[in-house]
């Protein structure tokens, strides 16, 4: 009797200790499509093979914006949520308010040797709320002007390197602008000037150019000189339409393709369109050209910055065992040590590491611009901001009117900071 | 036969009808040019290069012809597996419909019991509330049955279809009432009047309903992406959002994709279309 | 009053108890569930707390809601007449057709409503796109220079409209040609031989004959354009989107973009009845002037 019950004790330890060394499932869901999405593929196809039979990611692609984080906040509340994702830091606020996000601990960094110290200021407070860590950054994607060498240099825009001159400030903007246009182009510059996304990262950075802020400690919106500050980026934009040098009401893929075109010297719009040109240049069907952070049009270096990170999701009734979890820190540090791979999308790596080895110095355009992630720009922290938010929607709703000369500056920005303070409770 | 005769007259009045019909029918057909425009527009664009499409000058057949958009989706996706799921979703979603609503609308329709009054308020009512209202409701009850992520919680909440028993209570009442009187004196049952009389003669509207709930079916997209969570139960219209994206000038791809995804249903309809019309009009012939 | 027969009774239940039990878990119940949310301040999903009747205060004064009630009322007005009639139009048209003459036409036409939402909005950016789509070529010419559709707030409603009647027309086309087989030629025949013109015979036979098939139409239409979502949401985004928004994106928004599953509930509720009311209505309207 006694034999069988040791019996017993060893299979069950046995197996026990095979199914702590079973393979470990992590499922993954994102919403990286386009350029984005081939080279995550590629790395999470990298991870599997190198820890087979140990943790293997199992990759859902979803649709990106508000679909996305329904589902999350859905699928997280009834439990069926995935055991990691990535997110946009400037959802961070409303994700946590939600309760879909689960607190990333000191242990959990402690145990794969993740520390804050390795990721950019900026960037490492965004990823927390009330001073709780709630992502780990992954990358950080900004604006940067792209512009054709061929028509810079035949306007005398450009240095010895290659690099353009003369266009920080407003005035020196302007000017090169003008002298391209005198040059034969159609437009000084492009960029999606119908809509929200664009309009909102474009005169974000201008804010963030003059020390302004959208936001201030209590959430009321564009106080003080902040107000002053976001006219004069609203009356920036909207120069640059009525004297000509960008067209108004152009949307997003139109705006690639007057760049593209040879119509539009410059093009304003974010990294993740380089894979784009690189892909057009190669096939022999772009010109020669190049990306530069943007110009500092007044007294203070800023661009708007986002940041996809990994975040753990909150799943009711069904959260992560300790294994589990370790598994989940375990991918998530793999990512950041091989984010320099996926710097090839265009994005610059958070993981200071990644950015500061040879491969990524010597990798172009991105070593060009690289030096924007000092003083990235983030959305604002609230529950109004991020991705397909209320912020977006006041942009698309004055902003983008005012720029396109159907409102005043001013009252554009009045409307916009009364309607987010109304929507603030 | 006898043969008609016509006074001069009249022949005069039956020439003023063709050329008055002639005009209806050329104008009926510039409609046709008119309506069947941009799916051509949007059919030539998703073979023509990226870069042609955005050239200055118009391309109304493409210069140069290309299947990379189709390929690069064919290829790149689980398509396939997409097309099976949304197949046998649609499927399931539009044989049940079909059948829960011919016998509601059949029993609203001709026969008299208690609550039918309110039954058929409800009916209307349901199709009077919007839907994001219910969805998340769904989407707990589908997590409580353990259903979501299968066929059967995706094709259940899909099961309201309103409008159809709407349509077939309309058609049913429009069943003169001497065929029913006449098969009642015979001694007809409910069962052999909905099976012998009413259902075959408005195989047309039935033909129609069908096609109509498996094409909303197929296109359904925010219940299918609440409800399933990995790709191998995705159908096509919720897997093609993975190749679709906002980068660059995708022009093609998106509209490929989005040929790709509606190409079946155009297919089924266009080769059973014949059966469509035809259907359509035995119900005229059953008459008389 | 006679007593129900036992056998209709019996019948009834079997032909509708699989409904019945659909109806009742994924209908009847959630209603009552979102009635009860109105009260609430819950968030999409979860539960919330008591606040009696706040939310319908907050919705009495959110401009949002008046100007969407607006956009709805006018996305109807441009929608359900014109496709219900032009449905009507198309389907006497394509009727007089023969063979396979009428296959190509009834496919060009029903073609469009195969499609979802989203690729219509695809097709439609593209055919108007102001920089490259194939319809500013004509807009230029007329007007100058090109014009950007979507984003002309006076253009934006009648554009989505028209769209909307191009997607879906072929629905009430089916609808009107099922209905139209229905009338023996004979009629027509007969008249014709007693001298009726075309638009005599229009207005005396077809007109009367189809008008139970036209209430229908109009009626499914007009529901169904007042839950208008997709096409604003889609043809607006990034835009003025609270000048254009419609009741149903209210809902969206408060619901999903906000996460005020209670507020969302109490929009909803709103419009539910605000369709029960108007298209009551309009089928009272139109039934009493068919009896005339």
């Amino acid at each position: 009797m006694i034999f069988k019950t040791m019996k017993a004790a060893l299979v069950t330890s046995a197996l026990m200790v095979s199914a702590a060394q079973a393979q470990q499932v992590v499922e993954w869901w994102d919403f990286l499509g386009g350029g984005d999405g081939v080279r995550m593929k590629t790395l999470i196809e990298e991870f599997n093979t190198e820890h087979a039979g140990e943790i293997q990611i199992n990759a859902t692609t979803l649709e990106w914006g508000t679909p996305f984080y329904t589902k999350v906040q859905t699928s997280a509340a009834v439990g069926e949520g995935p055991d990691i994702m990535t997110y946009h830091l400037s959802r961070l606020p409303l994700g946590v308010s939600t309760g879909a996000l689960s607190p990333i601990t000191a242990d959990d960094l402690a145990g794969v040797g993740l520390s804050g110290d390795q990721f950019a200021t900026a960037n490492w407070e965004a990823a927390q709320v009330d001073g709780t860590l709630y992502a780990i950054p992954f990358d950080i994607h900004a604006i940067v002007l792209y512009y054709n060498k061929d028509l810079l240099g035949a306007a005398g825009l450009l240095d010895d390197a290659g690099i353009p001159i003369g266009l920080d400030s407003v005035e020196g903007f302007t000017t090169a602008m003008e002298t391209l246009q005198t040059n034969g182009a159609e437009y000084g510059v492009s960029f999606q000037s119908a809509g929200n996304g664009t309009n909102w990262r474009i005169f974000y950075s201008l804010l963030g150019q003059q020390g302004g802020s959208f936001i201030d400690e209590n959430g009321d919106f564009l106080t003080d000189d902040n107000f002053d500050k976001a006219v004069n980026a609203v009356q920036t934009m909207a120069d640059w339409v009525s004297n000509g040098y960008t067209a108004s009401d152009v949307e997003y893929p139109a705006s690639i393709a007057l760049f593209t075109g040879g119509n539009a010297a410059m093009h304003i719009n974010g990294v993740w369109e380089v894979p784009t040109f690189t892909d057009l240049h190669a096939a022999g069907d772009l010109f020669e050209w190049g990306a530069i952070e943007l110009p500092m049009f007044f007294s203070e270096k800023a661009t708007w910055a986002d940041s996809h990170a990994f975040a753990i999701p909150n799943n009711a009734g069904n959260e992560l065992t300790a294994e589990e979890r370790a598994a989940v820190m375990q991918v998530i540090a793999w990512m950041n040590e091989r984010s320099t791979f996926w710097a090839t999308a265009g994005h610059l790596p958070a993981f200071n590491a990644a950015r500061e080895n040879e491969e990524f110095r010597t990798m172009q355009p991105n070593a060009t611009y690289s030096v924007l992630a000092e003083t990235a720009f983030f959305d604002p922290s609230s529950v109004l901001a991020g991705v397909a938010s209320p912020v977006y929607d006041a942009i698309g709703n004055y902003v983008y009117p005012a720029i396109g000369g159907e409102m005043t500056a001013e009252e554009a920005v009045t409307e916009m900071r009364d309607d987010l303070d109304n929507q603030n409770y | 036969m006898t043969a008609t005769i016509y006074t001069g007259a009249q022949v005069r009045r039956l020439r003023r009808f063709n050329t008055g019909g002639a005009i209806i029918s050329v104008i009926t057909l510039l409609g046709v040019i008119f309506w069947a425009f941009p799916i051509y527009w949007a059919l030539a664009t998703s073979f023509k290069p990226e870069q042609d499409i955005v050239r200055p000058g118009l391309d109304l057949i493409p210069n140069s012809f290309t299947i990379e958009a189709y390929a690069h989706v064919l290829l790149n996706t689980n398509i396939g597996i997409w097309y099976l799921n949304s197949l046998v979703t649609s499927g399931a979603v539009t044989v049940l419909v079909i059948l829960m609503s011919a016998a509601a609308g059949y029993a609203i329709s001709q026969l008299d019991f208690p609550g039918r009054r309110v039954l058929w308020w409800l009916i209307l009512a349901s199709f009077m509330v919007p839907i994001p209202a219910l969805i998340v409701n769904h989407f707990v009850l589908m997590a409580e049955f353990r259903m979501l992520n299968k066929w059967s919680g995706v094709i259940l909440p899909q099961l309201l279809a309103p409008v159809t028993v709407m349509i077939y209570k309309q058609f049913f009442d429009s069943v003169p009432r001497d065929f029913r009187e006449a098969a009642v004196m015979d001694g007809a049952t409910e069962w052999q009047l909905l099976f012998r009389l009413y259902l075959p003669m408005n195989w047309g509207i039935t033909t129609a309903l069908a096609i109509i709930t498996f094409i909303g079916a197929w296109n359904a997209f925010l219940w299918p992406f609440l409800a399933v969570t990995s790709e191998r139960m995705m159908n096509v219209s919720v897997g093609i959002t993975q190749v679709t994206d906002a980068f660059g000038v995708k022009y093609a791809r998106d509209l490929s994709s989005a040929i790709l995804a509606g190409l079946p249903v155009a297919l089924v309809y266009l080769i059973f279309q014949r059966r469509v019309t035809q259907a359509i009009m035995l119900t005229a012939g059953i008459k008389g | 009053m006679m007593r129900y027969r036992r056998s209709d009774i019996t019948t009834a239940l079997i032909l509708l108890i699989p409904f019945l039990l659909v109806y009742g878990v994924l209908f009847v119940y959630p209603t009552f569930q979102m009635v009860g949310l109105t009260f609430t301040n819950a968030p999409l999903i979860g539960e919330g707390e008591w606040i009696g009747f706040r939310n319908y205060e907050r919705l009495w004064g959110d401009r949002l809601f008046s100007r969407a009630v607006w956009n709805t009322g006018y996305f109807v007005l441009l929608t359900v007449i014109p496709s219900t009639l032009l449905g009507l139009l198309i389907a006497l048209g394509v009727n007089r057709l023969n063979g396979w003459w009428q296959s190509v036409a009834l496919a060009a036409f029903f073609l469009p409503y195969i499609l979802p939402v989203s690729v219509v909005f695809r097709i439609w950016a593209w055919m108007l796109d102001s920089q490259f789509g194939i319809m500013q070529y004509p807009i230029a010419a007329i007007w100058g220079e090109n014009v950007p559709i979507f984003r002309t707030l006076p253009l934006f409603m009648p554009a989505v409209a028209f769209i909307t009647v191009w997607w879906l027309i072929g629905f009430n086309v089916l609808l009107f040609i099922a209905g139209l087989r229905n009338i023996s030629s004979e009629i027509y025949e007969a008249a014709a031989l007693d001298g009726a013109t075309r638009w005599q015979q229009f207005a005396r036979i077809t007109w009367p004959l189809i008008w139970p098939i036209t209430v229908l139409v109009a009626t499914i239409q007009l529901i169904l354009q007042l839950k208008i979502f997709d096409q604003i949401y889609l043809f607006g985004q990034g835009g003025r989107t609270d000048s254009t928004l419609g009741m149903v994106e209210l809902i969206y928004r408060s619901a999903f973009q906000r996460n005020q599953g209670g507020y969302g509930a109490t929009v909803a509720l709103v419009l539910f009845v605000i369709i029960v009311v108007v298209s009551v209505l309009q089928y009272q309207l139109l039934r009493a002037k068919g009896q005339r």
